[in-house]
């Protein structure tokens, strides 16, 4: 579960998050959607203690701003997988490599993860893309290895930030889709975006974020 | 077990992803070391050099006419205990006819009844001494003794020497120091460089949940594999050089370079313990 309570925070150059009272519980699929700027970005760095509130609380499964070390944010991390609008997959090494860096960050030997990172690659259709550098795929297929990336560790969550920011209108579809069917299997997704044509027919919740406060 | 051993994997896989960054990066480290290098040689070998100059330092003391041998050797004694003279030895009236005799071929007794020849004395100077070697007072100290008739001396030239020794070691001395200077900050803002344009790979590591110490170890590493790697190259070419060098001035002269090769411990030492530190800084820029 997710649970902001009164959450805020500000940035010296003056945006700020005000008040964020949300809670997403466990298997939910929810939208985030506002304007660029309105602080999507800003509610999603709180959720994975990139940033901690400067008053309220974040909540995360066990996980607590106001109690959590610095050395427990990895661990959190590790129940979390980001996708981002930029991709941030490794340009110098290969799709295969880039899906299965985060087993090793878990301390996955070599030959266990061998099969866990094919069937990955498999699950969000990329198969036979193995062996290709993130600039020899199509942006569709960058975010798809992004996904692939933040899957293979079996997160309870999934944060995607304007995932589809860089895709076209059918690319962008199929991965909401995919996203779907992540869900499917019990894992929480909240994606933002300020796409709101390509997620208004899609039958899930709804927050919508503007000047940094929450509208219901 | 197995995440160091992909750490280390990683720290030697990046030496060859990032070829040019890495290039950029020994060579540097190369450069600095080489001339940090030379300059440990020169220290190490303005000394022995100084001494070789002092070895060749002479003094010439020429007795009156009517002096004894005796008298001489007392006189050569007293020489001997002035500070700063090494050894004497003494040439008596007989000992200078027969160096005439083998030198000339020529009997001087042949043509003149008695011998012309006076008593002397070469003074060397002491080699191993610190800083700068007055031979001035050494000289008038000799000519004011009681029996002396002349001395012969390149006072002015050893002078020179000297005072070029002098000037010498201590711009050496702030020449290191300012290359030490030098070659930190050279290390040490390449790695950052090379740290700063991986900023994506740390970014993705913290976002799938990689500890500070996972994101830090391969940076680390491929700081030290660079500083070895340059280190290596700058022991090599300095090592072919003093041999090069050895091998041309052992044609001309006795003195060759003499080299405490334990210079090049100290030499990794300094390159590893600078991309430690440099390293170190430029990751924890983003790794707080």
């Amino acid at each position: 579960m997710i649970k902001l309570e009164n959450a805020s925070y500000s940035f010296k150059k003056g945006f700020s998050l005000s008040n964020i009272d949300l809670t997403i519980d466990d298997g939910e699929f929810v939208f985030l959607i506002g304007p660029t700027g309105s602080g999507k970005t800003t509610m999603l760095r709180l959720i994975y203690m990139n940033i901690l509130p400067d008053s309220g609380v974040v909540r995360v499964g066990k996980y607590s701003s106001n109690s959590i070390k610095k050395r427990k944010i990895p661990q959190l991390r590790r129940s979390i997988g980001m996708i981002s609008q930029d991709y941030h997959l490794l340009a110098d090494r290969n799709l295969f490599e880039n899906v299965a860096l985060p087993l090793h960050v878990i301390g996955y030997s070599k030959s266990d993860m061998g099969d866990l990172v094919i069937e990955m690659i498999e699950e969000v259709g990329l198969t036979g893309k193995e062996n290709h550098l993130p600039d020899e795929l199509s942006g569709g297929e960058q975010q798809r290895a992004c996904l692939a990336r933040a899957l293979i560790k079996d997160p309870d969550i999934i944060l995607a930030d304007e995932p589809t920011g860089n895709l076209d209108p059918v690319t962008a579809f199929d991965l909401v889709k995919l996203l779907e069917k992540v869900n499917a299997e019990g894992t929480t997704v909240f994606m933002a975006s300020h796409n709101y044509s390509l997620i208004k027919s899609r039958n899930h919740r709804i927050v919508e974020i503007h000047g940094g406060k929450l509208r219901s | 077990m197995d995440k160091f051993l992909f750490l280390f994997g990683e720290g030697i896989k990046n030496l060859w992803r990032h070829k040019l960054t890495v290039f950029t990066s020994v060579f540097s480290i190369f450069l600095v070391l080489v001339v940090v290098g030379v300059l440990f040689i020169a220290e190490q070998n303005t000394q022995k050099l100084i001494e070789y100059m002092r070895s060749k330092y002479k003094i010439e003391v020429f007795f009156v006419d009517s002096i004894t041998d005796k008298q001489a050797e007392q006189i050569v004694l007293e020489i001997r205990k002035i500070p700063g003279v090494y050894s004497t030895t003494l040439i008596t009236k007989d000992q200078a006819l027969q160096i005439y005799q083998s030198q000339f071929n020529e009997d001087l007794l042949e043509f003149l009844d008695y011998n012309p020849l006076p008593s002397s004395c070469v003074v060397n100077i002491t080699r191993k001494k610190d800083g700068l070697l007055h031979v001035k007072p050494i000289i008038n100290k000799i000519q004011s003794m009681k029996g002396v008739d002349s001395v012969n001396h390149q006072g002015r030239l050893i002078n020179r020497i000297e005072k070029f020794y002098e000037k010498g070691l201590l711009g050496l001395s702030i020449v290191a120091f300012a290359i030490m200077l030098v070659t930190v900050m050279i290390i040490s803002n390449t790695i950052k460089l090379t740290i700063y344009s991986k900023k994506d790979l740390i970014q993705a590591l913290k976002m799938i949940g990689a500890t500070n110490s996972f994101i830090r170890m391969p940076f680390i590493l491929e700081g030290i594999f660079q500083s070895v790697l340059g280190a290596s190259l700058a022991a090599g070419l300095l090592y072919g050089a003093v041999f090069g060098v050895n091998v041309l001035l052992g044609q001309l002269t006795s003195f060759t370079l003499h080299v405490q090769w334990t210079f090049l411990g100290w030499l990794f030492l300094i390159a590893v313990v600078i991309s430690l530190f440099g390293s170190s800084r430029a990751i924890s820029r983003f790794v707080k």
